[in-house]
């Protein structure tokens, strides 16, 4: 994989999986910072795809 | 082509471009010179030096915080950040998307109109905006956060535009990997798209409550520390950028650590800013016991990213240094090119940083934030930062590129050469007198601090520096930002040409002769561990007197 796509799915990865944990482990329960994480995760999902996309279509 | 430099690359981009870039920082230093001549007058008010009707006061305040901190800051990442993905990104410097980047430039400006007429007609909201504070005024604070909507939404057309402009220059080289610059380019972007979320989800509900449709926000607050967290990190993330993108200009090579490297550090950012989140809940009442430890276990690495970034960048800077012939243990730092404006910036913003840093440091302890997060401590460490750190980089970068976008380099160079080191003494007595006043309690917010003569005398002492110190950081900024428009505005002798570049030796090569850049930044970070552990103990033996919450 293009190193510049792996680097962006990697934040999505990361920034998905605390956005899941701030959303439903109860110590932490904070519903704002999931849906600002979890909307930042897209973002970082969106662009890897934007970037491995444009790759292929050369 | 081989990349030649930012100033030639953007000097080629085409006069449309150049008329954004141009448009953008004209509204960035407008914005600046506004928001610090309002921020002098809350100084001088808290000073005793002058009298504002108290409404009158908190709309200064309110116009300070909103100008300096929101519209100068990303008017002015805007148009850095266009102008690296274009001239980094692409072979021949164009935008993509360029009728988003104007929209987006027409909405932050909008954006900006709305705010402050809202400060100025209705009641003032300060830069948190809590409803709250509104309910008698509903139409102006619906204004006000329309402001911030629009900036929201105009920051997201801009950061798309530069996206989409370093996805084009891949493209035309046929999917070749990014460079280290354009790479952070988009991660600075990103994280733009993801603050404009962060907007939105702390100010639409607020925005629907004032236009009657929707119930007053319950938590205002989280959805506020949540932006406020992105913005701390933002800026410092584009200040590093820029840090790297100038000494790339001035050596005439990369990092020595190869792009790649340079990328994971870039990347670094974006990973650290979600967990590093939780210390801005420490106020909160109800938080778990060991999300509590969690979080202050976690804001030890806040300063991960930009103290590895730093590294990778004096040690480029070292190496490469040595590789053409200096000699010394600092001669490196004569590699640097000291007659140009942006260098005597950099060189304040860093050491800025380091004090800056060091505060931070205690705040973000759990035990001391609620002691310490209502004084004058906060405001005043955190303008090392907004001003010694981030604007003078985004000054220094606007110095070095004005040329490219006029032909003409800004007029006054002398004057712009000695101001980071006059606006960094005051900002000394400013932050320090802050800092002081802070430990013995001194309330931020407050105008008049005096209490009817019944206020401890120290505070007025520290009153009276802070007066001093601002009134003193802000004319220096003031001159900063109005040379720089004349500079926009064609004034300033005819831009000499970017001096040639020889090539770069191979980076590799040369790593290895780097030694006093790393052990300096070494010393200087136990200097700030223990002058952190030091104010941990000065801390302990002094009587704070506010508590409470909020930033
Ligand atoms: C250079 C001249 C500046 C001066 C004299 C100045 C002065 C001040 C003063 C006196 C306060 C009020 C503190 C209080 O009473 O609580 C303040 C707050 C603040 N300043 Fe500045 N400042 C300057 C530049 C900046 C810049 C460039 C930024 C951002 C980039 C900035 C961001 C802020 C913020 C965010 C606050 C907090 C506002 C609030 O609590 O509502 N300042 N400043």
């Amino acid at each position: 994989m293009d190193e510049d796509v792996a680097a962006l799915a990697l934040v999505f990865a990361i920034w998905a999986l605390l956005a899941a944990a701030y959303a439903l482990v109860p110590m932490l329960s904070m519903p704002d910072a999931a849906r600002v994480w979890g909307a930042g995760a897209a973002v970082f999902l969106a662009l890897a795809v934007w970037v491995a996309r444009s790759r292929r279509r050369r | 082509m081989a990349f030649d430099g930012l100033v030639p690359a953007l000097a080629r981009a085409p006069a449309r471009d150049k008329a954004l870039l141009g448009s953008l920082l004209a509204a960035a230093l407008a914005a600046l010179a506004f928001g610090v001549v309002a921020g002098a007058w809350v100084a001088l008010t808290r000073a005793g030096a002058a009298a504002p009707a108290p409404e009158n006061g908190y709309r200064l305040l309110t116009s300070h915080g909103t100008a300096a901190f929101f519209f100068w800051l990303y008017f002015a990442q805007g148009a850095l950040l266009l102008a690296l993905a274009m001239a980094h990104g692409r072979e021949r410097p164009a935008l993509a998307l360029r009728p988003l980047a104007w929209l987006g430039g027409a909405l932050m400006l909008a954006g900006f109109a709305a705010t402050q007429a809202a400060t100025w007609i209705g009641t003032p909201l300060l830069y948190d905006a809590e409803p709250d504070l509104a309910a008698e005024n509903r139409a102006s604070a619906l204004l006000f956060y329309a402001g911030y909507l629009g900036l929201a939404l105009g920051l997201a057309g801009v950061a798309l535009s530069a996206i989409a402009t370093a996805v084009a220059g891949k493209r035309e080289r046929g999917g070749a990997p990014w460079s280290a610059v354009t790479f952070g380019a988009v991660a600075w972007a990103g994280l733009i798209l993801v603050s404009a979320v962060a907007v939105v989800n702390a100010f639409l509900p607020a925005a629907l409550w004032a236009a009657g449709a929707g119930p007053l926000p319950a938590d205002h607050s989280t959805g506020w520390h949540i932006l406020f967290h992105n913005l701390q990190y933002l800026p410092l993330m584009g200040t590093v950028l820029v840090w790297y993108a100038l000494v790339r200009d001035f050596t005439g090579g990369g990092s020595v650590f190869g792009e790649r490297f340079s990328k994971i550090v870039f990347a670094l950012y974006l990973v650290f800013v979600p967990p590093t989140s939780l210390y801005h809940m420490f106020l909160e009442p109800g938080l778990a016991p060991l999300v509590r430890a969690l979080g202050s276990v976690l804001s030890l690495f806040v300063g991960v990213p930009t103290i590895a970034a730093f590294l990778v960048i004096v040690i480029s800077l070292e190496a490469r240094a040595r590789a053409a012939g200096r000699r010394g243990a600092f001669g490196w730092l004569r590699a640097l090119p000291w007659g140009q404006p942006a260098a005597d910036a950099l060189l304040i913003a860093v050491l800025s940083l380091a004090l800056g840093g060091t505060f931070s440091f205690v705040l973000i302890q759990e035990k001391l934030a609620g002691l310490l997060s209502d004084t004058f401590f906060v405001p005043a460490y955190f303008h090392f930062l907004t001003v010694g750190t981030v604007s003078l980089t985004l000054l220094g970068g606007i110095a070095h590129i004005v040329p490219s976008l006029t032909g003409r380099a800004p007029p006054l160079r002398r004057l712009l050469r000695a101001l980071p080191y006059a606006i960094g003494a005051a900002l000394l007595v400013f932050a320090f007198a802050g800092v002081a006043g802070g430990l013995a309690g001194l309330p931020r917010r407050v105008l008049d601090a005096g209490y009817d003569g019944l206020a401890p005398a120290a505070w007025r002492a520290v009153s009276a520096a802070l007066g001093i110190g601002g009134a003193a950081m802000a004319a220096g900024v003031l001159a900063y930002a109005l040379a720089l428009l004349a500079g926009l505005a064609r004034f300033g002798a005819a831009a000499a040409p970017a001096p040639a570049r020889e090539a770069a030796p191979d980076a590799a090569a040369i790593r290895h002769s780097a030694w006093s850049a790393p052990a300096s930044v070494a010393v200087l970070m136990l200097a700030i561990y223990a002058a952190t552990a030091f104010a941990f103990d000065l801390m302990r033996a002094l009587p704070v007197q506010a508590s409470g919450s909020g930033h």
